[in-house]
């Protein structure tokens, strides 16, 4: 069986374009997709059933069993974790914050370790910003700043950018100029117009130089910048003011670059300078398709978009305080709860070791890193496969994924649903 | 009056204690101190011994000293307006937040955050500081604007960003981008530090060891003379941030 | 069920023609009832001022700007912060509450129904979502027309039908409510970084000026006799002298609707300046009134600013670009493809700035010149001229001169010789009050139809008690207590449940979604049709099928229903 436009939750350009072939539950073809959908597809092994660390070997466990387990430890604990949230559908993520706010837990998502920083920065200074197709429709002008899309978000520039023809731009790949900004070559930089190679940790000085020179005062800018020639500067602060639209993507090699927030302060701030001059936009290369959903779901029911800590009763948030990475290296937190994301791959060593130290649980249909850190795992239905939900793409627009067929794993929801109701009775509400 | 908080041993000594009860004023009153310990209430004598001596009549004749385990400590000093604390020893995130008048004296070192939005009163921290020593808050266009922070040691990230009025002197070096984001207020650095006053608009800040990778969009202006500890130190000056409409002010020795 | 008797109310129901009658009102399975048993829940409201539940007719509190100004700013989400107390989650946020904030507050004030001032089409999910998570109210949506690619192209093309049969699409498909536009135009032009100016502009590579877009919406809202009229943010908002295009745009207004008003004008006290720069900046309101006393097929709303921190937020991309440029505000700017814009920016208004203290003026001017309190609703445009928990005081200001005068005592002392309103006497009282706050509303949404708005039988049992007497003060001297009384309701009614008690919410909500089904005769389905499905193929980033908001997201959804005259 086929099915058309259907929603490939891998990465933050949430496609919504691909054709499906299903076949026995199991899709056995992908059409339209990039080799990340391929394999989120058609590379689906999963666990059978929730499994639970005994001595040193897993032993199977039913739903139920799991499930009040993990109630259990939650309901221990002084000061739980829940942490990921970005690979799975919004509905869940809500019944996760109010989990964390029953339990007075800290949870945070994946932007903790990915674009986090983006978030500081838009916070101290706002985000001017677009819908991908305004991008395809009108840009003349792309840059991608630390951020390699060939790699990480392969149908970006066709879908969105590079070639992607759009209302008022007929032949996308002749009249658009693209900028990649980076530390090494890449295959972004081998198909850009202009490649400007950057000295590690050099990011936040060019971008000053930038804003000065679109400022008019360009006369005090040296030589070389951050490993950028005086010449090179001038001639992309040109390329900038001159466009009809421009747009700015960045990625990680900015948010994870000495400065961090403030790197990305600065790009936001030479946006704003830009737009005196012409229109200009700047857009986060999200990573995971729904971590903008766990952004969002946090937010309008806590207020703020991840890092959240709800041990006194009302919702705190202070990243570098209440983010995963510091609650766990500290050895802050004596239960964690993952679901939909792999700090056992991601995370810091010294995050690990305390992961394994104190009681784990992760609700994820595949073995992964995590896997040997955890105690306790529970599969589920993969959201956008055998499970449908709402996800939110990179630059905010909604996209409910689909369900290609009926499983036999519960979701997301549906665990953490059980896992609320057993809290919400143990704690009398 | 001299209250002395010792902190007891705990099952989880890693879990934060969140104490922003704990500020000189409020022992005045006879009502039980109320602490957090994670998502757990407690009162404060479950999680110190108690000592009190002596009599007072008004806060700023109180003075409470913590003792013990008190690195994991939080929020000691917030809102804190009259009295002294004294920390023999290391102390949690956020101390002294918000402080308008009072003194908090650190023996050992602080955690982050130390003296955030600050308005008034003096803290002295005889150790190092962390990130985000003498902060704005994000989102908030002003930090600290008034007071006197001041730490022995060296300070991480961030030291004084958003710095709109009060002094900050890190005797030692600073890590990162120090003062950046500053309007107003004094900030010095008897040390290194990398990448000072970024997108500064006002303010002075005066570093007296070596600025690494000095920001291209800053003005040379001359050289002046400029007194630090009793000795004399010729400095390069200049203004900026000049990517922003930078009015501020950094002084280098040269 | 058992039923639910509200005993000793002091009624007034515009819309039925009650003015402050002690009535008792029966309820039964979330309806007004005739009359109801003796085992009914008794509820005794001792006399008190007892209205219809409010209705707000334009706020921002649902959807993809609001989420964004709520992530931006986390200095406003810890200034509004509670905690969790019984069935009431945590809640942050002064200006933009979170969603479960804005729900408590409002019902705190007795307010029972919300039209979000503006959802653009293709993030309609987020909205919805949102609306989901406001449980107390029921909810609206105004739906984003003004950089609508189709329609402009409909307008160029001077096909009304086609128009029509666009925005039947959209609202059907987005579970909209209502045509909003907003800068008409302007988004558009904002997608290249411009603006329009008047309302004659060209639209920049459309050949549409913003005119001809609101004369053929108005024309197309009424061929699908839609509950509501065009909902227009007019263009030049903010700006001095701005209210020549507001006049401008009042005559553009045909009278083709016996209901209600053919034009509804939102938050007008931003388009009534005079003057030319802001050094000369001078109210307009007296004009603008008199234009709206002479056309009844015209209805405006406040959009009363009030002294102090607020955050701005509304499609108007342009205008909010311009705040930027004045005060260097952190700034989110967030235009959607083929459709429409937003910009968000934090402000302050000072009671020292002339100008802001003009603006304060003007929105009470509006309320207290229109003669018709029909005509002019209580709004601040939430939270771009406050955050609505002013709506108490801005009740009694218009309620009382003496406060009025107070106020002048403490502003900007110039203000006077730049606006009219320390020499207006009128008093509003407590029937105009209700008008303006809800039944005024219900009538202009054309939502009388489902039982809102009004307390006769047949009409849902949304029901505010204030703890207020109205024999017993004078509002013009006693304001202190109007503006408690208005804040905290005794009781709040929902459908027939208590949901709020004395500014405390008492159970978990589960509130409607209030959405318009134009029929269209089958050649009008644009569903095959070619130039319609190009958009999505070839301009759109969202696939035609993955568009439309399904059902799913609107698990208690109402919808009403209308007759296409195609």
């Amino acid at each position: 069986m086929k099915v058309e436009d259907v929603v490939c939750p891998f990465c933050g350009c949430l496609c919504d374009d691909l054709v499906v072939e299903v076949e026995n539950n199991l899709v056995i073809n992908v059409e339209n997709g990039c080799t990340l959908a391929n394999e989120k597809f058609m590379g689906d092994h999963r666990l059978k059933n929730p499994i639970r660390r005994e001595g040193g070997s897993w032993k199977d466990v039913s739903y139920d069993a799991a499930i009040r387990e993990t109630a259990e430890i939650l309901l221990d604990a002084d000061r739980p974790l829940l942490y990921g949230w970005s690979g799975t559908h919004g509905e869940a993520q809500s019944v996760g914050v109010h989990l964390a706010e029953l339990l007075g837990a800290v949870i945070d998502n994946t932007s903790t370790v990915c674009h986090g920083p983006s978030i500081l920065a838009i916070q101290e200074v706002g985000h001017p910003g677009c819908t991908l197709g305004q991008v395809k429709n009108r840009a003349d002008v792309i840059v991608y700043w630390g951020a390699n899309p060939i790699d990480a978000h392969p149908r970006h520039m066709s879908r969105y950018t590079t070639y992607a023809d759009g209302f008022f731009v007929k032949e996308a790949f002749r009249e658009r100029k693209v900028i990649v900004i980076d530390v090494r070559k890449t295959e972004s930089s081998a198909v850009a117009d202009e490649f400007v190679k950057v000295d590690r940790g050099g990011d936040y000085a060019v971008l000053s130089a930038l804003r000065a020179i679109v400022r008019g005062k360009g006369d005090l800018i040296p030589v070389k910048v951050g490993g950028v020639t005086r010449d090179q500067l001038f001639r992309v602060a040109d390329i900038c003011k001159n466009a009809k639209f421009g747009a700015i993507f960045f990625g990680l090699g900015l948010t994870m670059s000495p400065g961090k927030n403030k790197n990305i302060r600065n790009a936001i701030e030479l946006t704003e300078e830009l737009n005196r001059h012409t229109k200009f936009t700047i857009s986060p290369m999200r990573g995971h398709w729904n971590v903008y959903g766990s952004n969002e779901v946090f937010t309008w029911i806590s207020g703020y978009p991840y890092a959240v800590d709800f041990a006194r009763g009302i919702a705190f948030y202070n990243p570098g305080e209440t983010t995963s990475v510091d609650v766990l290296r500290r050895g802050e937190c004596d239960a964690c709860l993952v679901v939909a994301s792999d700090p056992g791959a991601h995370f810091p060593r010294a995050c690990a070791e305390h992961l394994a130290r104190i009681p784990t649980v992760q609700i994820d249909p595949h073995v992964n890193a995590t896997t040997c850190l955890a105690r306790l795992q529970i599969p589920v239905a993969v959201t956008g496969i055998d499970a449908e939900g709402t996800a939110y793409r990179m630059d905010g627009v909604p996209i409910r994924t689909r369900k290609l067929y009926e499983g036999t794993y519960p979701s997301d929801l549906e665990i953490l649903g059980k896992i609320y109701a057993l809290v919400k009775e143990a704690k009398g509400s | 009056m001299r209250v002395i908080l010792k902190t007891r041993p705990r099952a989880k000594p890693k879990i934060p204690i969140e104490a922003e009860t704990i500020i000189p004023q409020n022992f005045l009153r006879k009502n039980d101190i109320l602490v957090y310990e994670g998502n757990k209430e407690r009162k404060l004598e479950d999680l110190f011994y108690v000592t009190t001596e002596g009599p007072a009549v008004s806060p700023d004749q109180v003075e409470v000293i913590l003792t013990g385990n008190t690195g994991v400590i939080k929020r000691v000093g917030e809102y804190m307006n009259a009295g002294r604390i004294i920390v023999e020893g290391d102390i949690g995130m956020h101390c002294g937040n918000f402080m308008s008048a009072g003194e908090i004296i650190i023996r050992g070192n602080a955690d982050s955050w130390l003296g955030r939005e600050m308005r008034g009163g003096v803290i002295r921290c005889e150790g190092n500081a962390g990130h985000y020593c003498a902060a704005g808050y994000r989102g908030e266009k002003r930090g600290m604007r008034g007071g006197m922070v001041e730490v022995l040691g060296n300070a991480g990230d961030f030291a004084a960003e958003y710095l709109s009025g009060g002094e900050v002197h890190i005797h030692g070096n600073c890590a990162d981008l120090p003062g950046v984001e500053m309007r107003g207020g004094t900030l010095t650095i008897g040390g290194d530090c990398l990448r000072p006053c970024g997108n500064m608009t006002g303010g002075t800040c005066r570093v007296f060891g070596t600025a690494h990778q000095m920001l291209p969009t800053f003005r040379r202006n001359g050289s002046e003379v400029t007194e630090y500890g009793g000795k004399q130190y010729r400095m390069a000056v200049y203004r900026g941030d000049v990517a922003n409409r930078g009015k501020g002010t950094v002084l280098i020795r040269e | 069920m058992t039923g639910m008797l509200v005993k000793n109310a002091y009624v007034i129901d515009p819309l039925s023609g009650v003015n402050g009658e002690i009535m008792d009102i029966a309820i039964r399975d979330g309806k007004i009832v005739e009359e109801v048993g003796s085992g009914a829940v008794v509820i005794d409201a001792g006399g008190c001022l007892t209205l219809p539940g409010g209705i707000d007719s334009h706020s921002h509190v649902c959807g993809t700007k609001v989420n964004f100004g709520r992530y931006m700013s986390p200095e406003d989400m810890r200034a509004g912060r509670t905690s969790r107390k019984g069935v009431m989650h945590v809640t942050s946020g002064y200006s933009v509450p979170t969603t479960f904030g804005n729900s408590y507050r409002y019902s705190s004030m007795g307010y029972t129904t919300v039209l979000e001032g503006a959802m653009a089409p293709l993030e309609a999910r987020h909205t919805h979502e949102e609306f989901t998570a406001t449980p107390h109210q029921d909810m609206l949506a105004n739906t984003l027309f003004d950089g609508n690619w189709s329609i402009m192209e409909a307008v160029r093309d001077k096909d009304v039908k086609r128009a029509a049969a666009v925005v039947a699409w959209t609202l059907a498909a987005v579970k909209g409510f209502a045509i909003k536009l907003t800068n008409p135009g302007g988004t558009e032009a904002w997608g290249w970084g411009e603006d329009v100016h008047s309302i004659r502009d060209e639209v920049p590579r459309f050949g549409v000026t913003p005119a001809e877009i609101i004369e053929t919406m108005i024309q197309a809202n009424e061929l699908l006799n839609l509950p509501h009229s065009v909902h227009i943010h007019c263009n030049n908002l903010g700006v001095p002298g701005n209210y020549q295009t507001t006049l401008d745009t009042i005559d553009l207004a045909p009278d083709l609707n016996k209901e209600r008003q053919s034009l509804y004008l939102t938050h007008v006290q931003f388009h009534s300046y005079g003057g030319s720069t802001w050094k000369d900046i001078c109210s307009k309101s007296e004009d603008v009134a008199r234009a709206v006393n002479a056309r009844p097929q015209v209805a405006i709303d406040m959009g009363q600013i009030m002294f102090g921190r607020t955050t701005t937020m509304t499609a108007d991309g342009p205008m909010e670009f311009k705040l930027y440029m004045l005060h260097h505000n952190k700034w989110s700017n967030h235009d959607v493809e083929l459709e429409t814009g937003s910009g968000i920016i934090p402000v302050y208004y000072g009671r020292k700035s002339l100008v802001n203290c003009v603006m304060w003026a003007i929105g009470l001017e509006l309320a207290l010149l229109t003669k018709n309190p029909w005509q002019c609703m209580l709004a601040t445009d939430n939270p771009n001229g406050a955050p609505f928990v002013k709506y108490p005081e801005i009740i009694a200001l218009l309620m009382s001169r003496k406060l009025r005068e107070y106020e002048m005592k403490v502003i900007d002392p110039r203000t006077e010789h730049f606006v009219p309103l320390f020499a207006i006497d009128r008093e509003l009282d407590w029937y105009e009050i209700a008008v303006m706050t809800r039944a005024a509303q219900a009538k202009a949404l054309g939502i009388t139809r489902i039982g809102k708005g009004h307390l006769a039988p047949g009409a849902e049992a949304d029901i505010a008690i204030y703890p207020l007497k109205p024999d017993e003060l004078d509002p013009s001297v006693d304001y202190q207590q109007v503006m408690a009384g208005f804040a905290k309701t005794s009781y709040t009614i929902k459908r027939g449940r208590v949901v709020a008690r004395d500014g405390e919410v008492i159970v978990e909500g589960a509130n409607s979604t209030i959405w318009t089904r134009a029929e269209v005769p089958p050649e009008f389905d644009l569903n095959n049709d070619p130039e319609f499905v190009k958009k999505f193929e070839q301009y759109y980033t969202v696939r035609m099928r993955n568009y439309p908001v399904q059902e799913v997201y609107l698990p208690r959804g109402v919808s009403i229903s209308t007759e296409a005259s195609l």
